[in-house]
Formats: C-alpha cells, structure tokens, sequence
C-alpha cells in the first residue's frame, strides 16, 4: 500500500505541475480553453491526490495526518480542494492559476520530509487527533485561498484597464467578497481546529490550553484574521488594507505550521 | 461618563484589544517561559533581562497585564453586546416587516419577470407574502435568513464565556499528582481523599513501541465511607468524586534492599530520582537516580537503554554520607553494593504510573462558550439575512432585494435569477 502511495504521490507531483503550467499558458496565451484543460487537471490531480492519503492511511493503519509530510501532504489537498471550489463556483480560472504554484510548493515541501511510517505514540491515538488536524487542513487551504486573492487584489490596480486579465478577474468590491468568504471558511475552521484540539489536549494532558508555542501561535491567527473581519466592516477601511491583513493572517499560518516547530519547543514538536 | 460607556462598547477599542493581545502573546513565546533572571541574563543580557522580569514576561501568560487585556476584553464584549441587544431585536422585527422593507431602496433590483414566484423559489427566498406598496400596487415580500442577524452577537457572548470560564478555572483549579506501583496507597494532596494504584500495565507493540499506558485505580475518602474505581489511561481520563484523573506518565521503580552484618534491615519500592535513607543510619542515603530496562554502554555517551523493553536491566544509584558523595555506579541485578556492614541490592523491576488529578469547575463553562463562538461564527457567515420583494408594474413584476452582507455576489444571484426565469418564461 505504502509502495501505490509512493507512486501516486509522484503522479500527484507532476499532475500539479502540468495543470500549473497550462495556468500559465492560458493566462500567456489568453486562451480560455487552457484555464478549462488546467481545471480538469488540476481535478484530476486532486482525485489521485485523495487516493493517495487513503493508500497512505490504510498502509499506515491510521488516520495519515501525523507528521510533517502528511500533514503537508494534506495542507496541499486542502488547498487544492479550496481552491477548486473557489474556481467553480465564482467562475475565476485566474485564481486556480494563482494558486498552482503555491499547491505545488506545498506538495514540494512535502516531498522534502521523511515518509517512513512511525507508530504512534499513546498521546496520538485519538478520534479528537482527526478531527483536530481533518479541520486544520481545510482552515489552513481557505487561508492559502485568501492569501492568493488578496495577492490577486493587491495586484488588480496594476492591471491594464480592459486587458485579458482584467477582463477575467471580478471588480475589487466583488474580489473582497470572495476573499471575505474564504477568510469566513478558514476562521469558522480554524475555530473548530483549536477547540477539537483544546478536547484532545484536556484528554491528553490534562489541561485543555496550556500555552504551548503551537497553540499560542494558533490563537494569534485566530486574531489576526478576527481583526481582519471588524476592519473590514469599519468605514473608511477600504479593501488595500483589509487584503494585506488577510496577507500577514497566512504569514502567522505558516509560521505556526512551521516556524513555530522549527524555532519554539513544545508537545506539538511532532507535528 | 457617556463617552467611556461608549468607547468601552466600541469595535475600535475591540480592534486595540485584539492587536495588543496577539502583540503580547507573540511576545510571550518567542521567549522562555518560566525561566530565572540568571537564566535570561545569560540568554540575553542583563539589560534585557531585568527588562523582562519587570514586565513579568517570564511568566506572561499569568501576569497582572495580561490579566487586565483580558479584563478589559470582557468588559468590551459585554458593554458591546448589552448596547446591541434591543437594537437586534428592533432590526430582527424590522427585517420581517413588509411595509417597511419595501420602503428602503434595495441593493439589486431586477426584472421584470412574469411570475416572481418562481424568482423567490430560484433564491431560496420561502413563503413570499402578498402586500401592496404606499402607493397601492401588489407586491410580494419575503424575508430569509434572520438568525444570521444574531452571529456576532453570540460569537461574542460565547467568547465572553469562554475567557471567563477558562479565568475562572485558572484561578480556582487545583491539581495534584500521585505516583507509585501497583498495590501502593497515597493520599491525594489536602483533599481528604486517599488514592490506591491497583494495576498498572505498559502495552508494547511487537516492536516494543508504547502502545498504551493503563493504571486501574482506587479512590476512597480517609474514613473509609465506600469508594470508586476506575481504569484510566492516555487519552481516556476518569472522573471520580468530582475529580478527574490521567494517566500522565511512567517511570521505573525497583526494590531496593538492605541487609545489615547479613540479616535483612530493610525492603522498599522506590521509584526512580527517590532517595532512601538506610533505616538504622539515616545520614547514608541510596539515591536510586536512573533505571535502564535494556542496558547498553556507549563509551564516550555513557549508559543509556536500547529500547523502553525489559530485557536487560541496570541500576544506576549514587551513595551519600552526611550530604557527601561516596560515590556511583551501575549495578546489574545479581551485583550488590557494600557499605561497610550493609549489602545493598536492586530487584523487581517494575513500572509505576503517575496520576493527575486535576478539579476544575468551569471547564464547562469554556466549552460552552467555545460552542457558542462556533454557533456565531456559522450564523454570521453561513446564515445570510436577505429580503426580496417584487412589485407589479405594467409590463410585469420587478424584482427587488436587499442584504447586506451578500452585497455585490448577492446582487449578481438575484440578477441571474430573475434572468433564468425569463428565458424559462420565455422558452
Ligand atoms: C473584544 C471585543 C469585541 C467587540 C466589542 C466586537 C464588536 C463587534 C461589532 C460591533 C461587530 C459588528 C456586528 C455587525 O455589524 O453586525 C462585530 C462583528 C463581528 N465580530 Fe466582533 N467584537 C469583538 C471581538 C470579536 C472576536 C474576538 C471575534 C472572533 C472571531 C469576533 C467575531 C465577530 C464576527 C464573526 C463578526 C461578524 C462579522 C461579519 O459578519 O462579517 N468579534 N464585532
């Protein structure tokens, strides 16, 4: 099972990639049924991609989100999965293009980390560990979500009036809409995520909030993106500074995810 | 007075609270929590140090500062929350009232359509009701989706639970730890309550990995008026008399005896980082400082053990006299150690448990404001309040609606709707 995971898991590799290139090449060419033939890829992908974390999971006999290369591995299909969903339902090809390369460093990353299977220690082996880090993955692709559109907004005023891409990428009232809903998907997450943790940690160790760098970390996300919520609503806040807020949320994503295990100690050192 | 109210209630002081907060928690772990002067003065400077123990940033999470952010956050929510409660509840009658709906100009406006039925059903917009507009034409009106209305309002009550319940429990918690092998009795700190460990089991994998860490265990009070068990393990904790019990963690303990000119003195489970103090001279003191379950000698590394398995055992042990090493070694399980006229062995290896035992009465309290914050959250962000009305006109219905929150993607929906029904219609 671990030796089809292995397989596909390069397939995966290389299908985000082609779908990143015809991204590319549809936005270069300014061709429509590029972002389409990328789309269908990119999905393509994505369904091998679930393959594979299942192959991953019935190899290793658990849930496959308990070290750092499944836990990139699955951040990637989060995103991906977000990603698509955005792409479908606003009818925004440009965005699965901004995404692409930030999937594919993603999976890149993951490819990177050790992939031998370990047994879990007794702390670990928790229903409450799947829901924690299952509601992670999607918080955490919603924020990549945002943070490519708030990319994508930052950049529109740059835009050639009347251009290809300006012709493919909403109004700046309609961008902040879209970005305000993947925010409200990753916050909603990402809530979830802190308070399945706090029931596992309380299980666990006794102590459902204990201050640990990783939990810390997660809660000054949390913030961050509650700020970005009260000043978007504020008047005089125009939608510039509410996508840079949305920016620096993914910045503090990533440094929980690997700043904080890279430079802080605690009991999340695991994952 | 007015304007403290005010600015107490506000989003801006909201918004100040919520930046000096992650300011302050970012600050807190990026350094060592929990550490002495000495300890910064050498990671830092001595400048800085003393910078941070007069911040009381060594201890942050539980300093008055924090404390007092977090007051402050409380008062905010609740002043904030009070000051909009009649003010929801006038907008949530306001929302259903057709007459005045129909007077406020809508944000997207439609049509015309034949049958504006059907428009209503397209949005999901239910049970559309028959009104007329001021100047006595037919219209139609329906209002969806009010509870969205009240998602901030109870992400904030449930937040303002949350930090008080987990304040609360900070501040009134008490916790205690008791370890020891199977068969041992302990009192629980000053609870009155007595804890006796009546099995412990180390589940190994067959790759002698840890699976499982089991401790059944006894509670009874000190009178001896019944009592309850349990079987706890990691990740399954137990409650008993109001308490609550975890398997924390396990170390090693051995028996240790001592035989004096060759007669037995004395036979007794210490726990590994234990001292025992020989019965008859208690100045000479064993200090039983590390067990290694599966011995292996390293030169240049120094002892270690191979795996956490039983498989072969060694005793690492420091003697004093008066206070003074006398010194240090390892001992395998046949060796003895002589002191003068005391022959010392180790025997019985065993695991012990180390039970927690915490008694915190708000974590309810928490949970409930956790689940709350979720339920706001979901309101304010799934649950969109709309209102849509259509009014008859000469060449048809005109469609209207209004949401604030849907905004321009709302505009384009209500749009689109009206669109497909006229091809529909038309088809
Ligand atoms: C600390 C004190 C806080 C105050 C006084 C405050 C105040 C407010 C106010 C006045 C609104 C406007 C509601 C509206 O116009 O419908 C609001 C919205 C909201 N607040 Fe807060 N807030 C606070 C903290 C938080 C925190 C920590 C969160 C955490 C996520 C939060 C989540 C929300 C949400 C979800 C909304 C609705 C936003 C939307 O629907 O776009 N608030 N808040």
């Amino acid at each position: 099972m671990l030796q089809v995971e292995n397989t596909l898991f390069t397939i995966v590799m290389l299908t985000y990639f082609a779908a990143m290139i015809l991204y590319f090449a549809f936005i270069a060419v300014k061709r429509d049924g590029l972002a389409k033939a990328a789309l269908i890829l990119q999905a393509a992908g994505f369904i091998l991609h679930t393959e594979a974390l299942v192959c991953r999971g019935i190899g290793a006999g658990r849930l496959p989100m308990t070290n750092q290369y499944e836990f990139a591995t699955a951040f990637a299909w989060g995103l991906c999965l977000v990603s698509l969903i955005f792409v479908v339902r606003f009818k925004f090809p440009v965005l699965g293009a901004f995404a692409a390369p930030v999937i594919f460093l993603i999976i890149g990353y993951a490819a990177m980390q050790s992939r031998e299977v370990k047994a879990l220690m007794p702390a670990l082996r928790s229903n409450w560990l799947g829901f924690h880090v299952s509601t992670a993955i999607i918080a955490y692709g919603a924020f990549g979500v945002s943070f490519v559109l708030s990319v994508i907004f930052l950049m529109r005023d740059r835009m050639k009036a009347q251009g290809f891409l300006d012709q493919h990428i909403p109004n700046k009232e309609k961008l902040d809409l879209i970005s305000y809903r993947s925010v409200s998907l990753g916050l909603l997450f990402l809530t979830f995520t802190i308070l399945t943790g706090a029931i596992w940690a309380e299980r666990a160790w006794g102590s459902y909030w204990s201050w640990d760098p990783k939990e810390t970390w997660s809660l000054v996300t949390w913030i961050i993106y509650a700020m970005y919520l009260h000043l978007r609503i504020r008047r005089g806040w125009n939608g510039r500074a509410a996508a840079i807020f949305a920016a620096v949320g993914f910045v503090c994503v990533m440094f929980t995810y690997i700043g904080v295990n890279v430079l802080l100690p605690g009991v999340h050192s695991y994952a | 007075m007015k304007k403290i109210w005010k600015f107490l209630s506000s989003m801006k002081f909201a918004i100040i609270l919520l930046a000096v907060l992650a300011l302050a928690c970012s600050a807190a772990s990026l350094i060592t929590q929990g550490q002495s002067y000495e300890w910064y003065a050498r990671q830092y400077s001595e400048r800085t140090a003393a910078l941070i123990v007069a911040l009381h940033l060594d201890d942050a999470f539980h300093s008055a500062w924090f404390l007092l952010i977090n007051a402050f956050l409380c008062v905010n929510l609740l002043f904030c929350n009070l000051l909009r409660l009649p003010q929801l509840i006038a907008r949530t009658k306001a929302e259903a009232d057709p007459a005045r709906a129909i007077e406020t100009e809508g944000t997207a406006q439609a049509g015309p359509v034949r049958d504006p039925g059907r428009v209503f059903k397209r949005l999901r917009m239910p049970n559309p009701i028959s009104t007329a507009t001021a100047d006595g034409r037919e219209a139609l009106f329906s209002s969806a989706h009010r509870a969205g209305l009240w998602g901030a309002w109870v992400c904030h009550l449930g937040i303002l639970l949350l930090i008080l319940g987990f304040g609360l429990g900070q501040m009134t918690q008490r916790q205690y730890t008791v370890y020891g092998v199977p068969g041992q009795t302990r009192p629980i700190g000053d609870t009155g309550y007595l804890l006796t460990i009546d099995d412990f089991e180390v589940g190994l994998r067959p790759d002698d990995t840890v699976e499982q860490y089991t401790a059944d265990i006894t509670v009874r009070d000190v009178d001896g008026r019944g009592s309850q068990s349990a079987s706890v393990s990691v990740n399954n904790p137990a409650s008993l008399y109001g308490m609550k019990f975890y398997q924390n963690s396990t170390g090693w303990a051995a028996k240790i005896n001592v035989q004096k000119d060759g007669a037995p003195l004395q036979d007794d489970v210490v726990c590994a980082g234990e001292y025992l103090a020989v019965k008859d001279k208690p100045e000479l003191v064993v200090f039983f400082s590390a067990f290694y379950p599966d011995y292996v000698m390293t030169p240049g590394v120094g002892p270690s053990t191979a795996t956490g398995a039983l498989k072969n055992p060694a005793y690492l042990y420091q003697v004093y006299y008066k206070e003074q090493l006398l010194g240090m070694n390892v001992l395998m399980p046949e060796e003895e150690l002589t002191i003068d006229e005391y022959t010392v062995t180790f025997t019985d290896p065993q695991n012990y448990t180390l039970i927690q035992i915490k008694v915190d009465h708000f974590t309810w309290l928490a949970l409930i404001g956790g689940l709350l914050t979720m339920l706001g959250l979901i309101l304010a962000f799934y649950v969109q309040p709309a209102r849509v009305w259509a009014m008859k006109g000469d060449a048809g219905w005109t469609i209207h609606g209004l949401s604030r929150k849907g905004g321009a993607l709302f505009r384009d929906r209500l749009i689109a709707a009206a669109r497909e029904e006229d091809a529909d219609a038309s088809s």
